[in-house]
């Protein structure tokens, strides 16, 4: 039976509930008590004060009872939906095998569960097919790299080697692994798209970490005497995966020594919000025009190439920190001024 | 020593058994999953490398198979994936060590021979490199007599490189010891400390103890100059 009609009957039974109340009432209004007064001999009430009655004393009942009996009904109707609502809630990326259960009276419900069932089975073999493209494609792309590797090496163990092929070869060791680099960013980033990636989450002492970034900044930039600031740094605790945290902390530091200027800063300053904490992170870089930062997350972007500067790196860093931010429920920004400094601010929510 | 290879795409096991030949090690090679375990039983080997994806028995459900028969043999996985989960899982299921491909040849070595006389030394206490010294309890080293002021990061920078001395330590293994990452940083940090840590060690010696090998990492050892 479909629910339009199981509605139709349950709501028709309390119609007539209320009919009863109402006519009832009516009998003994207009009949029984007419018949008593004239009985008793009294005289006959007036038949407006007779109406009244019965509007005061039964319909308003007849009313009540209708609206009791329809929320009623309603609850009774939605009630299947809730349950369904909630087992629809259980299912994740994580348990795409999970199957809701058919009520069996065959009606709207259940064709909506058959359909969710043939969605979720569907959502499943692709997440399998991804799943096993990448773990493919990855070795694929990792057999060759490994016996170039593995080869060059071997050659670069020949004493007979002269000067110039040596340097050759070399040159090709430090390429293959900046290729194995960008394919494994590049594979991170394919399984994140999947939501294959799993984030083991733990309390992290957020302004350590920051800390700890800050003193690696000092190094990284000590070469060009970037001063390195550690303005206000609050303590704060963020839940997250450590692992992913330090990568996001570091890709950024990273940019932020890269794209700066000989003498120029970085700045670290980090705020507790209510429910969030901010980090921003300001350099004197040259900037980026508005263009760039419309598609500084992109991937392989590498700014504006009239700049045209010889900055080593992948281009798939800042793609990797903003899905990073993202997977812990926070965001990422950059804000800038052309020729003179650039900010990255990173909210994320306050962890327990 | 003798390191069994179990490795089925042939080019890279060709390279692995001429590298570890060299250093003087008898290798024997299988080129899939299912034949492991007969010879693992019936012959003795000190250290066997395993690659994860292999026809047959892949190379996960081998080091349990081992595991299981109590069959203790050092393993080192190779994997192509080089996932953090993948790694605690390999090493839940019994593997010694995981090396990601593609490898640098010199440190899948340089492990192998790590795991092969495992047991054997336990971490020295001061480490000695010609007129370099580092005491591992106090955390102090000097040079010539000479003591060198190191801070916190790069002493264990340093004691790795010195507990590992004569063999090449690979990055991305350095920042795994040191740093505590597990993903490639994507910076040049390791090279700046490593920059830090020559000038203090190796600046006004004229025998340098720290060798940058191009394309690999670093090592710690004596060259005459």
């Amino acid at each position: 039976m479909t629910i339009g009609t199981r509605l139709t009957l349950w709501y028709s039974f309390v119609l007539l509930l209320a009919l009863v109340v109402l006519g009832g009432g009516m009998y003994y209004e207009l009949v029984v008590e007419r018949d008593e007064t004239k009985a008793a001999g009294r005289p006959r009430e007036p038949e407006g004060e007779e109406i009244s009655e019965v509007v005061f004393f039964y319909a308003v009942p007849a009313v009540i009872v209708t609206l009791v009996g329809g929320w009623w009904l309603m609850r009774k109707a939605l009630s299947p939906i809730s349950t369904l609502t909630r087992a629809v809630e259980r299912i994740s990326a994580n348990n795409l095998k999970e199957r809701l259960n058919r009520s069996g009276n065959g009606d709207e419900l259940d064709r909506l569960t058959d359909v969710f069932n043939t969605m979720v089975a569907g959502l499943e073999s692709s997440f399998t097919r991804e799943r096993e493209f990448t773990i493919h494609a990855s070795h694929e792309l990792k057999t060759p790299l490994t016996i170039m590797r593995g080869q060059i090496e071997t050659a670069l163990r020949e004493d007979a080697l002269t000067e110039p092929q040596r340097e050759i070869l070399s040159s090709q060791l430090d390429e293959i692994q900046r290729l194995a680099g960008i394919v494994d960013s590049l594979f991170l980033l394919a399984k994140a798209d999947a939501g294959l990636v799993e984030l083991r989450r733990e309390s992290i002492a957020w302004h350590e970490l920051v800390q700890e970034v800050a003193a690696d900044a000092e190094l990284l930039g000590a070469s060009q005497q970037l001063k390195i600031r550690a303005g206000q740094v609050e303590p704060v605790t963020v839940s997250g995966d450590r692992h992913r945290i330090r990568q996001l902390l570091l890709a950024i530091t990273d940019n932020a020594v890269r794209y700066n200027q000989p003498g120029g800063f970085v700045e670290y300053r980090l705020l507790k919000e209510p429910g969030h904490a901010v980090l921003t992170v300001a350099n004197s870089g040259p900037g980026i025009s508005l263009e760039g930062l419309a598609r500084v997350f992109d991937r392989f972007y590498r700014g504006d190439p009239a700049r045209g500067r010889a900055v080593e790196g992948s281009g798939l860093g800042l793609s990797i920190a903003q899905w990073i931010a993202h997977s812990h429920g926070g965001t990422i920004k950059i804000e800038s001024n052309v020729g003179s400094s650039t900010t990255v601010t990173i909210r994320l929510p306050v962890g327990v | 020593m003798r390191v069994l290879v179990v490795e089925n795409e042939r080019k890279t096991a060709s390279f692995v058994r001429k590298a570890l030949q060299e250093e003087g090690f008898a290798v024997e090679v299988l080129d899939n999953g299912d034949a492991v375990l007969p010879l693992v039983s019936s012959t003795q080997f000190d250290v066997l490398v395993l690659d994860i994806m292999l026809p047959g028995r892949d190379g996960l459900s081998v080091v349990r198979q081992l595991r299981e028969r109590r069959i203790k043999i050092p393993v080192m996985l190779l994997t192509a994936r080089g996932e953090v989960n993948e790694k605690v899982e390999g090493l839940n299921a019994g593997a010694d060590d995981y090396l990601a491909k593609p490898f640098a040849l010199a440190e899948l070595v340089a492990r192998v021979r790590a795991l092969g006389r495992r047991g054997g030394d336990t971490g020295a206490i001061l480490l000695r490199l010609a007129d370099l010294s580092l005491d591992t309890v106090n955390h102090r080293a000097e040079r010539a007599g000479n003591p060198i002021d190191l801070a916190p990061r790069e002493y264990r920078l340093l004691e790795f490189l010195m507990r590992s001395a004569g063999q090449v330590c690979a990055r991305m293994a350095i920042v795994e010891k040191v740093w505590g990452y597990d993903f490639d940083p994507g910076t040049n940090l390791v090279d700046v400390y490593i920059m830090r840590l020559r000038e203090k060690v190796d600046a006004g010696h004229e025998r340098k103890l720290l060798h940058t090998v191009r394309g690999v990492g670093y090592v710690m050892k004596e060259m005459t100059p």
